[in-house]
């Protein structure tokens, strides 16, 4: 059982230089197990740093933060990571990117390869096997990442932000990717995102931030009762009301959070 | 971000903070230099260096002050410090005008590229035996080696700073009814000062390197010369005396240097 | 992917300008000459320096010169190279180390470390072990500089990744640090080498013995004019090999790196 629970998590954001800033404060949250939650927020609301707490990069401080039912202790692969600027390693192709995190968990040889080579044709580079990451497009290295991530199958998907460095044709096309895999294998999901749209057409629920320092505001479930997929969804009347709710909400957080840019 | 850049920035980054705060980070800092001049106080007293070889630091100290005293430190340093500000001014204000000269107008950009793109793998300091060759030895040469040295790295970062200036920013000006050689003066080489400066700050640090090599080959007076010299005689808490000299010279000009940069690029983020 | 042969194209268009230029720069040199506008001493013609270069080329004084030139130079590199990294690395990676050589390094870097050449004089003699040991204390600086920040600044969200896939703390340092610094670490083995063929050849003018400055100051003493811009010459040309050879090196090292692939 991989579900999630965060219970009154508070988090300062201390810089070498100048006044530490209550990022977070009092964030309780239950995400179960397999569900895809959208983290929608402005810039700066602290989605992205509740998201790191939970992978275990930043210590928590304040509340707790536990995955069935035991606490975070640092990063591990049960909960993999996908970064908004692909985070992948230069100097190694993409099969020896995805091979990586085999390599650590003592897999077999003959093993690793085989899966590793399984990822890459899920995520459709077949033939790039061999490439380095700056020969490659910026979908085409985040589907790297992807593949990185999910090899090691890991029981909660992390996902920061994953296609904002990409163009909105890429972008639509990744998320059908993604929804996609996650059809075939279905895993716990926290996607943290700005754009409303995206949160709407990828999560099941999606959970609106406050502005700085960051608070649940409200959760919306966001599951579709139209069979529609794809295009035919985002062009529903379901659709639309369920981004112009979250926008709402959304857009009052925005306007403060930009005022109290530091 | 280079290494270099990496260490610049942080002296340049530090908000405002109280004094005292500032006091005691700068003292935090000069702490290992404090370390090590302790140490070098105690190994040679006590035998566990050679105080032949590394005289404790009392004596250079004491040997320092016997250099001030006795004028030579003065006069040996104003004839280096002369040698410097000549030659490195010289190449400034040449370099500055060809590099500049070179981004604007393609037919100088035409003759004088060639030539610099041939000389610049030029090591620098081997320069110095062809300039004592045309100059004989005296600080003429010397001189000429410091141009010479620092002359290339000067137009090169004058004329990429020229030619790397925003297009959009020469259209306005000329687009508000602007001369092209006014453009120059008033647009062009403000927007690619800090280019410069950063290449005159490098030239800066060439120009003393050179000083003390042409000043060990060439001789006759200099602060180079001074330090050979003590050398020769085995006066060696003196000669130690005067590496530290120079070497705290060339840091300070550095960093004097720096501060002048970041006043006159004041506008810079 | 653009055509692989299109960096090859450009390299080629840019030595046939690099050639190009030393020749406009020659003709330039012996049009001077001729002009006599200075005399024979000051400025000896071309024919005579390149006849002056080949006939040493062919007594094996000048190929002799280079070889204990280069072999100095190397040595004192690499041990700047070592040194350099490893100092660097720790000084990113261990508070305490970093503390020491933090101050020691942002002052000794403005310094003209060829100031102490007396003092290594006195310490190691006029031999070669006082040449190496000051090419290596002089070029050590920008090595240490560049894999301090080559180390310091990897990307935080890489070695995140790298944590969440499992790596351990020991093999941290070898797996994903020393490769991800790399580029810079060799950055500052590119500056470094030039540093490292000047700083002997100032040596062993100051010093000298064989070895390409000494044969360049006996030359001056003689008044041998000739001699000295031969000497001059092969040292640029030295100086170019050296550097275009790091420049190869570079690039089939990091052919993974974006720099590559955008040439």
């Amino acid at each position: 059982m991989a579900g999630i629970s965060f219970r009154e998590v508070r988090h300062t954001y201390r810089p070498p230089r100048g006044k530490p800033v209550l990022a977070l404060e009092g964030v309780s949250l239950d995400v179960p197990d397999r569900e895809f939650l959208a983290l929608l927020g402005p810039s700066g609301c602290g989605k992205s740093t509740l998201l790191y707490l939970l992978g275990g990069f930043i210590p928590v401080e304040g509340g707790a933060i536990t995955v069935g039912g035991k606490p975070v202790d640092g990063p591990s692969p049960d909960r993999g990571i996908v970064f908004q600027h692909f985070a992948l390693f230069p100097w190694k192709t993409v099969r020896q990117n995805i091979l990586y995190g085999l390599e650590k968990q003592g897999m077999a040889k003959a093993e690793r390869e085989k899966r590793a080579q399984e990822f890459v044709e899920l995520v459709h580079l077949k033939g790039f096997e061999d490439s380095y990451p700056s020969q490659l497009s910026g979908g085409m290295r985040q589907r790297v990442a992807i593949a990185r991530t999910l090899a090691v199958e890991p029981e909660i998907l992390l996902m920061d932000e994953p296609f904002g460095a990409l163009d909105a044709q890429t972008r639509a096309l990744m998320h059908e990717e993604l929804l996609a895999i996650m059809r075939r294998a279905p895993k716990t999901v926290v996607f943290v995102t700005h754009d409303v749209r995206e949160a709407v057409y990828l999560a099941d629920r999606v959970a609106v931030m406050s502005a700085r320092p960051g608070r649940i505001k409200e959760i919306v479930d966001t599951k579709f009762k139209s069979n529609a997929r794809g295009e035919e969804l985002l062009q529903t009347r379901e659709f639309a009301d369920k981004v112009d709710h979250l926008w709402k909400l959304v857009r009052d957080e925005a306007i403060r959070a930009q005022g109290t840019r530091a | 971000m280079s290494g270099a850049a990496a260490l610049e920035a942080d002296t340049r980054r530090t908000p405002a903070r109280p004094l005292i705060e500032r006091l005691a980070g700068a003292l935090w800092r000069a702490l290992p230099v404090i370390v090590v001049c302790i140490a070098w106080q105690i190994a040679p007293s006590v035998g566990v260096i050679n105080p032949d070889a590394l005289p404790p630091l009392s004596a250079v100290v004491t040997a320092w002050w016997g250099l001030v005293t006795d004028g030579s430190l003065a006069s040996n340093g104003l004839t280096s410090l002369y040698e410097v500000v000549v030659g490195l001014g010289l190449s400034i204000v040449v370099g500055v005008g060809a590099g500049v000269l070179m981004a604007w107008y393609a037919p100088v950009e035409a003759i004088v590229s060639p030539l610099m793109k041939s000389l610049y793998p030029m090591p620098k300091s081997a320069l110095i035996p062809v300039m004592i060759l045309w100059f004989g030895l005296g600080p003429n040469s010397k001189i000429a080696s410091i141009f010479a040295g620092c002359l290339l790295p000067v137009v090169l970062s004058s004329y990429n700073g020229a030619r790397g200036v925003d297009q959009t920013l020469i259209w306005s000006a000329l687009g508000l009814g602007a001369s092209r050689r006014r453009v120059l003066w008033e647009v062009v080489v403000p927007a690619a000062l800090p280019e410069i400066m950063a290449g005159i700050r490098n030239a800066l640090a060439i120009s003393f390197i050179l000083m003390v090599a042409a000043e060990f080959l060439v001789g006759q007076h200099g602060i180079g010369y001074l330090i050979s010299f003590l050398g020769d005689g085995g006066v060696y808490d003196a000669m130690f005396a005067g590496v530290l000299t120079v070497s705290a010279f060339g840091f300070l000009a550095d960093r004097v240097y720096l501060l002048f940069m970041n006043r006159m690029l004041r506008w810079r983020e | 992917m653009a055509g692989m042969s299109d960096p090859g194209r450009r390299e080629a268009a840019l030595t046939a300008l690099r050639v190009g230029s030393g020749l406009v720069f020659f003709a330039a040199w012996q049009l001077t000459a001729m002009s006599h506008v200075f005399s024979d001493f000051l400025l000896p013609s071309v024919p005579v320096v390149f006849e002056r270069l080949w006939h040493d080329l062919i007594t094996g004084d000048l190929l002799y010169g280079i070889v204990l030139t280069l072999i100095r130079t190397f040595i004192g590199f690499v041990l700047a190279a070592v040194g350099g990294v490893i100092l660097g690395v720790s000084i990113a990676r261990v508070p305490l180390v970093r503390w020491f050589f933090d101050p020691l390094v942002s002052v000794g870097l403005p310094m003209p470390k060829i100031a102490f050449l007396p003092i290594f004089m006195l310490w190691f003699g006029v031999f070669d072990t006082s040449k190496v040991l000051m090419v290596a204390f002089s070029s050590i600086f920008p090595v240490i500089v560049e894999a301090w920040a080559g180390t310091q600044n990897i990307d935080k969200y890489m070695t995140w990744s790298a944590m969440s896939l499992g790596v351990n703390r020991h093999r941290f340092l070898w797996e994903i640090a020393l490769p991800a610094a790399l580029p810079q670490v060799f950055t500052g083995l590119q500056v470094a080498l030039p540093i490292a063929l000047i700083v002997d050849i100032v040596c062993e003018m100051q010093m000298g013995g064989e070895g390409m400055g000494g044969s360049i100051m006996t030359d001056m003493r003689f008044a041998d004019s000739p001699g000295v811009f031969a000497y001059i010459i092969a040292i640029a040309i030295v100086g170019m090999i050296l550097v275009k050879a790091m420049e190869i090196v570079r690039r089939r090292l990091l052919v993974w790196h974006q720099e590559t692939q955008t040439a």
